[in-house]
Parts: C-alpha cells; sequence; structure tokens
C-alpha cells in the first residue's frame, strides 16, 4: 500500500512538473512566433513602402505612378530603415522577364546566416526605357 | 465506495483527469501560439493580391502599350480589340505563372451585362469562389466607347489556395 502512494504522489508529481515545462514551452514558442509574426509584418510594410513611396516612378509632370518601379532609385535606397523603434536591414531586388527572367540587384548587405529571415516577392510594374514591364520585387528582411 | 477508496480508484481517476488536462492544455496553447504568424503570412497574401491587381492595371502586354486589364476589358467589350485575345491569355498566362505564390492558384474575372472574360492558373482550377483560403481585390476598368459612353467593367483577382496541394 504504502509503495501504491509513493508511485501515486511519484505519477502526481511527474505530471506537475510536465505541466509546468509544456507551460514555458509554449511560452518560449509564443515569444519565438511573435517574433516571427513581427518580422513578417515588417516585410510587409517594407515592400509597400519601396511600392507607393521610396521606388515609385515619378514622370516629367512630377506625378507618381504608385506600383511602379523606377530602376535608377534602386541603386541609391537606404536598406536599413528603423520600424517600431526597432532597426531592421533588408535586401530588395526586382526580377522581370521578357524572354528570358532578368534579376536587377540584390541591394543592401547579404543577409546574416544566424538570424531569423523573412522574404517576400510581390508583383509590380517596372517602368524601363518608357515601358511598364511585369516584375516582381523581392525582399528579405531581418532584424538589424 | 469504502473498497473502492481502499484500492485507490478515486486518485487514480484524478491522476488520468490530470493528465488528460495537461494533454489538452499543451495542445491549446501550441496551436493558439501559431495564430499570430498565420495571420501575418495571410496579411502577406492580402498584400500579394492587391500588388497582382495593380500590376496587372499598370503593366502593358508586350510589345502592345496597352495594360493587362484594359486589354482584357477590350476583349470583353469590343469585337476588334487591340490585344487579340489568344494573345493576351497566353501573356496573362505567363505572367500570372511568374507572380502566382506557390501552393496557391490566381483567377481573374471581368463581367459585363451577360458576358464575361475569366482566366485561371493553373489551369483547370476554376476561379476559387468557394476555396476555403482566398484573397481577393475588386476593382473597375473603364473603357469609353466609340460613342462616348463610358462603361465600368468590375474586375475580381484572386489568390486561393490549391485544395489538397
Amino acid at each position: 500500500m504504502t509503495l501504491t502512494k509513493i508511485l501515486k504522489t511519484l505519477f502526481t508529481c511527474i505530471l506537475v512538473i510536465s505541466f509546468l515545462l509544456v507551460t514555458v514551452s509554449a511560452y518560449q514558442q509564443h515569444r519565438t512566433i511573435s517574433a516571427l509574426a513581427e518580422l513578417t509584418d515588417v516585410t510587409s510594410a517594407i515592400v509597400t513602402r519601396l511600392s507607393v513611396e521610396e521606388l515609385v516612378y515619378v514622370d516629367n509632370d512630377e506625378k507618381l505612378h504608385m506600383y511602379s518601379i523606377d530602376p535608377a532609385k534602386l541603386e541609391n535606397c537606404p536598406t536599413r530603415w528603423e520600424i517600431n523603434g526597432k532597426n531592421f536591414d533588408f535586401r530588395v531586388s526586382v526580377g522581370y522577364e521578357t524572354g528570358d527572367e532578368h534579376v536587377l540587384g540584390p541591394y543592401g548587405s547579404a543577409p546574416p546566416d544566424d538570424r531569423t529571415r523573412c522574404s517576400l516577392a510581390v508583383a509590380c510594374a517596372l517602368y524601363e526605357n518608357g515601358r511598364f514591364l511585369p516584375a516582381k520585387l523581392s525582399v528579405i528582411a531581418w532584424r538589424a | 465506495m469504502a473498497r473502492l477508496d481502499d484500492r485507490g480508484v478515486a486518485d487514480i481517476l484524478a491522476i488520468a483527469f490530470m493528465f488528460v488536462m495537461l494533454v489538452l492544455a499543451a495542445v491549446f496553447m501550441h496551436t493558439y501560439s501559431l495564430r499570430p504568424l498565420r495571420a501575418a503570412t495571410d496579411r502577406q497574401l492580402e498584400l500579394k493580391s492587391g500588388h497582382l491587381y495593380m500590376t496587372l492595371e499598370l503593366a502593358w502586354v508586350e510589345p502592345y502599350s496597352v495594360s493587362f486589364l484594359r486589354a482584357a476589358t477590350e476583349n470583353l467589350l469590343i469585337e476588334q480589340p487591340t490585344v487579340p485575345g489568344p494573345y493576351l491569355r497566353s501573356a496573362m498566362e505567363n505572367a500570372i505563372e511568374y507572380f502566382c505564390p506557390p501552393g496557391y492558384a490566381v483567377a481573374i474575372s471581368l463581367s459585363h451585362d451577360n458576358s464575361s472574360w475569366e482566366l485561371s492558373w493553373p489551369e483547370g482550377v476554376g476561379l476559387g469562389v468557394d476555396a476555403e483560403k482566398q484573397f481577393v481585390r475588386q476593382g473597375e476598368a473603364r473603357l469609353t466607347m466609340a460613342g462616348g459612353k463610358n462603361i465600368a467593367v468590375p474586375v475580381t483577382v484572386r489568390i486561393f489556395e490549391i485544395t489538397g496541394a
């Protein structure tokens, strides 16, 4: 009978410890996932700002063509931005197909291997030689 | 009842209940913690859908100086459009294939009165209206006809998950 009680107590202790471990593990996972979700949203914010502000093609009448990329602006685009009080680095490139696939860039430093990175590619128009070509704006972002 | 207590059945039931609670709590906590990431990736697909719509509105069908959506609207409304129908479909399929996210399909539809112009990629996936996960961007393409009549054509660009992908 004593052995049975000892086993029950032991099993209860194991369950309590397991519960605590699961809780701690879930909390750590939640933090990791939250950081990933934040990085994902930051990447979306970077892509949006690039395509409607930083890289936008401006014609001779000073009219902004949102979602149209001016390739001349790619080279001088700063690749470290402060978003929500945190610094993020990113690498940007623009790919397009005219028979073969061409890629402008990448611009920005290479992403470090030891950091979590998030990549996003969206469709955009590329203004080149007076034509608007369908192109793909790709961004890889990471916490600086 | 006293005999059951002597055998410790109540304790075993309590321990079994705790075990079930532990498993349920673990599943719940780990499932719940993934929700922000799923929501963030869904927002990215929403963004892709919006960008795809704008790109089709702006980018030209080479070698014509007409945008994809304008060309599709002309194909829907007029008999002799700037871009011939088969050429437009081929060019648009190539463009969509280039932009389509892996595991997803893209459908574009324009409708006016009883006629419609539809295209989806990969072929045969349909328009994805009933797809469980879909990201829709709707807008309007306008075309001025020969008589000066301005016609607005509703446009829908839909990115949707391919079932079983």
